[in-house]
């Protein structure tokens, strides 16, 4: 079958059958930011925004897709003009091997669109079907509300601050030692 | 290699087989190990002086991981039109031996590409250990790639390729093993006996390891000791103290999947795009199971989404290269969760036994730990794990006289288990740190003092870590915070001014707990790095050292940078492949920065001589006025400077002379040095239902110069955020049979985001002479200590000690309702 489906912004007809895994649909799509950590429906890692809900896409059949937009990490920043979220991610050191960052994100994502200004809980709650082995969820944690409050200096129309509180790059060889 | 000493020696029966690689006793020598180290002055630099050690650097993948464009193993299946995927059938019966495999309907299939028994040509009958060690191997080589002596529920095999995952799925199902089963053994105390089952007959292993005994199902028997234990205990002045604890089987979950992609490229050579931490070991193991040279395997890393341990093994890659091999095409093979949870690797789940001597006053005249580990069906790591539950723990107490360690590791029909973050550290820990608090508690005294009294501090000769099996070496302490580590720790804990809650049934408490670990296996690492510069000023730079998520190849970049004076973005860094990159052990015992790194650093110093020799002719000066910054090789006197960008180009492009720029350095050493962690965990409990909140951790690490600190505190906690699973989880039980009783994470009750605790971690900077710019290890300390502090909080808030864990409100509570 031939589905037709919004990923990212983009009309695409994806050849899949009716049953087939919307993850491993879109991974063969050339979306590999969609990541596969279990058997199924628990690990978060697949979790892609589908009409404005976030959702783990392994355990939904294409059929049940079609028709949707979809978006997924793909559709955020690119490396060289990081989305907010992704930039505070970056700054904040929360990421290690990065593997569930991508679900982390678009949970993160769809918070930030929801409340813009969420507790620490609230972002512990968003958060919850991501698992993550790396981190404790300390860093992350901090990334979320962080990028909440860049979001909210960007709609109030405030520079984003250039130094950062945390991480920033460290751009040259420094000063002579002397 | 000085893996063990005095009563631990290896046997090896059979000429040309190594032996289960220990070493030959050494006496302690204090000259051997000055206290005063040779250390290079550009090693020891003030915060001030550091341009990009210690600095706030970005992780160098980061963008690609926030992007999703990184790279895993998987992510590789679209550059393999022919790409077959693989399926294992795994036994269904905890102990027996396959006598017949039906696989002609799976055969017949549609789609199927090949189908593999262990009789199969394709496939090794050589025995092998999956334990990613150094060469000898310090595990036996007990288990075959597909097995025809079962022995737990999830052994391969047979194993199918298809063209795709559900085919793969069917054949696999359509495969009818017949077995002749035998009696099984799950419980490892009753497995150590000889009227248990037998897991292993007598020709059934190579390269066994000392202390064998497989007619008591015992794999492997180590002891260590100091002084005389025996004699101290039976002292007039003493009191006896004894104790017993118990630790889970954990899953490392890490959550990418074991995942290998295997082939064979037109040069006829084999290729491996693997999810591994030891690509140069897995090199070795697959030359010497498919009978190629080495030289004809590559293994190749890419990103990589957590180890923790589970991939210091060879645990997919034979079986992915053996269907590759059978069906002439490449496979890829991804282990499912349920295989995660049930057949691959998990921590040795231990029961250990603490004794003392202590005199009135606090005075401990002797300790003494004794550990029974389940290694489950096979070995891998058995001994090694199983040393360190001593040799880790013990040495931080180094002023007490009299020390002994034993060990008996032993089989059962349950999981393989094998090497996890803290490899035995976290088991001996529990029971050290419980214990002491015990005794502490028994003598009325404060147990942080208890602790310092016999404490390791600078200049001591540590003998203990040299006394037994595992990584350990004598060694002389250079470095060492923990007294910072604790006052800091006690402040963020908020020791000294605790507030009860307001509800009576409500208790809080705060409970604490040391550690010490090792910095690399003593004597037997080896890291290795080449620099070569661009014409542009900047740098290459290959390195064996295997980034597995830690941020490694980002520290890489910031030891080559403070070295040449560039900016970290201007050194490209490519690791862990093996027909690209220098030699490396790989990503475990908390050696990456310290080894590999150091390997970077000498690099680095070689290529910044030939820059200063170019930067000399090109400035008319003499290399010792010279020196690099800011991307730029100055003069001290003139203050006359030339960009590396004008050396690069003239370097390569001048008229006169010509040279590409190269540094190389390789990096081995005897040292081993501990870093430190202080832990504190503020519990509340309801005395009524045993129910707790941990409400904070927090810990405190000495680390030496962490090279990037906020990564460093990532790595802090995360360890203690599965120090704390490994407190509060019931891991992964079997049933009786010996099954797997977790498939998913759900099942297993992985601490998600709302479940876990708030973590403090806090970086006490020392300076350690014998690492990169002072730096020891990080990330392996803070997993050993939160089932002690939260064991000896609730202790302190309601009285209760809870020895076997996980602790859990059920236990609290019949605690508490024991008259
Ligand atoms: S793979 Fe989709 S939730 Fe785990
Ligand atoms: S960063 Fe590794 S799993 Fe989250």
């Amino acid at each position: 079958m031939k589905y037709t489906l919004t990923v990212n912004g983009e009309r695409k007809r994806i050849e899949a059958d009716a049953d087939a895994d919307v993850a491993s649909t879109l991974r063969a799509a050339g979306y590999k930011g969609v990541k596969c950590g279990c058997d199924g429906g628990v690990c978060g890692a697949s979790t892609v925004i589908i009409d404005g809900e976030a959702r783990m896409a392994c355990g939904l059949s294409m059929a049940s897709v079609a028709g949707s937009e979809i978006e997924t990490i793909e559709a955020l920043g690119s490396q060289g003009d990081l989305h907010p979220i992704q930039q505070a991610f970056v700054d904040h050191l929360a990421v290690q091997c990065g593997f569930c960052i991508p679900g982390m994100i678009m949970q993160t994502k769809q918070l930030l669109a929801e409340t813009t200004d969420p507790s620490e809980q609230e972002v512990r709650e968003a958060i919850d079907d991501v698992v993550c082995r790396c981190t404790g969820y300390q860093k992350p944690v901090e990334a979320v509300l962080d990028a909440a409050q860049r979001l909210r200096n960007d709609s109030a129309g405030i520079e984003e601050s250039t130094a950062m509180t945390d991480g920033g790059t460290l751009d040259s060889g420094g000063e002579r030692r002397d | 290699m000085a893996r063990s000493t005095a009563e631990v020696s290896a046997v090896t029966d059979r000429d040309g087989v190594p032996d289960g690689g220990t070493a030959t006793p050494r006496a302690p020598d204090d000259a051997e190990h000055p206290l005063e180290w040779d250390e290079q002055e550009n090693n020891d630099l003030s915060p001030e002086e550091r341009t990009s050690v210690s600095q706030p650097a970005e992780k160098v993948d980061d963008r690609k991981l926030v992007t999703g464009q990184a790279k895993y193993t998987a992510d590789y299946d679209e550059r393999f039109p022919e790409l077959a995927r693989a399926k294992v059938v795994r036994s269904e019966i905890p102990h027996g031996n396959v006598v017949d495999i039906d696989a002609s309907a799976a055969k017949a299939m549609d789609g199927v590409c090949a189908v593999i028994t262990p009789d199969d040509e394709a496939v090794p009958d050589a025995k092998y250990t999956s334990a990613g060690q150094s060469y000898p191997e310090p595990s036996p080589w007990d288990m075959r790639v597909l097995n025809e002596h079962v022995r737990y529920v999830g052994d391969p095999v047979a194993a199918v390729a298809a063209v795709d995952e559900e085919t793969a799925e069917e054949a696999a199902a359509a495969i009818e093993i017949e077995y002749e089963e035998h009696d099984h053994v799950v419980d490892p105390e009753a497995a150590f006996s000889e009227d248990a089952p037998r897991l292993f007959g007598a020709d059934e292993v190579d390269n066994e390891i000392v202390g064998h005994d497989y007619a008591r199902n015992r794999m492997a028997h180590i002891e260590g000791k100091i002084g005389e234990v025996a004699a101290a205990t039976e002292r007039e002045d003493v009191h006896v103290h004894e104790s017993e604890w118990s630790t889970i089987r954990q899953s490392h979950a890490q959550v990418e999947k074991h995942t290998t992609l295997a082939y064979t490229d037109e040069d006829e050579r084999h290729v491996l795009i693997t999810s591994t931490q030891v690509p140069n070991h897995t090199r070795r193991q697959l030359a010497h199971l498919f009978d190629v040279p080495i030289r004809d395997v590559r293994v190749k890393k890419p990103r990589v989404g957590g180890g923790f341990g589970g991939k210091q093994a060879m645990v997919v890659e034979p079986i992915a290269l053996a269907l590759s091999l059978a069906a002439s095409r490449p496979v890829l093979y991804e282990a499912t969760r349920e295989e995660e949870f049930g057949a691959m690797r998990s921590r040795h789940p231990m029961r250990v036994r603490a004794r003392s001597a202590v005199t009135a006053d606090g005075t401990i005249e002797a300790i003494e730990l004794y550990a029974l580990s389940n290694t489950g069906a096979y070995g891998s790591h058995g001994m090694t794990v199983a040393g360190n539950v001593g040799s880790k723990p013990l040495p931080l107490y180094s002023k007490v006289p009299n020390v002994r360690f034993e060990a008996d590791i032993v089989h059962t029909n349950t999981p393989q288990t094998g090497a996890m973050r803290g490899y035995g550290a976290p088991q001996g820990t529990l029971a050290l740190e419980g214990h002491l608090d015990r005794v502490a508690r028994d003598l009325g005294i404060d147990p942080i003092e208890f602790r310092r009294d016999h404490y390791m501090e600078v200049g001591d000769l540590d003998a203990i870590a040299g006394m037994m099996g595992g990584e350990g070496a004598e060694r002389r302490i250079r470095s060492c915070g923990l007294d910072e580590c604790i006052a800091r720790g006690k402040e963020a804990v908020g020791w000294d001014d605790l507030e009860q809650p307001a509800a009576e049934q409500l208790h809080r408490g705060i409970g604490m707990a040391l550690s010490a670990q090792g910095t690399g296996v003593a004597g037997d690492e080896l890291g290795a790095a080449q620099i070569m510069m661009n014409e542009d000023g900047s740098f290459h730079l290959q390195v064996g050292g295997v980034d597995i998520g830690t941020g490694a190849d980002t520290a890489f970049v910031q030891i080559a940078a403070e070295v040449l004076g560039c900016a970290p973005a201007d050194v490209v860094v490519k690791t862990s492949d093996t027909d690209n990159t220098p030699f490396d052990y790989g990503a475990y015992a908390s050696s990456t920065t310290y080894i590999s790194g150091m390997a970077v650093k000498k690099a680095a110093e070689d290529a910044k001589e030939r820059i200063l020799k170019w930067g000399s002719h090109m400035l008319d000066e003499p290399v010792e006025q010279l020196d690099t910054c800011g991307s730029e090789v100055y003069s001290d006197r003139t203050g006359a400077s030339v960009t590396l960008e004008e050396i690069g180009y003239e370097s390569v492009y001048g008229e006169e002379t010509r040279e590409h720029i190269l540094g190389k350095g390789t990096h081995s050493t005897e040292e081993s040095p501990p870093p430190f962690a202080a832990q504190f965990v503020d519990v509340t409990v309801n005395e009524e239902t045993g129910e707790f909140d941990v409400n904070k951790l927090v810990v405190a690490v000495d680390c030496g110069v962490a090279i990037n600190p906020k990564m460093a505190e990532g790595q802090i906690e995360g360890a203690n955020h599965m120090s704390y699973e490994m407190a509060v989880n019931e891991g992964i039980t079997v049933d009786s049979e010996g099954r797997a009783e977790q498939r998913d994470y759900e099942e297993y009750s992985f601490p998600t985001a709302t479940e876990s605790p708030p973590i403090e971690s806090i970086l006490v900077e020392t300076h350690e002479p014998t690492g990169p710019f002072g730096a020891k290890s990080v990330a392996e300390v803070p997993t050993n200590t939160v089932p002690p502090a939260l064991s000896n909080a609730v202790r302190e808030a309601v009285g209760v000690r809870i020895t076997d864990m996980p602790i859990t409100a059920e236990k609290i509570k019949r605690a508490l309702d024991e008259p």
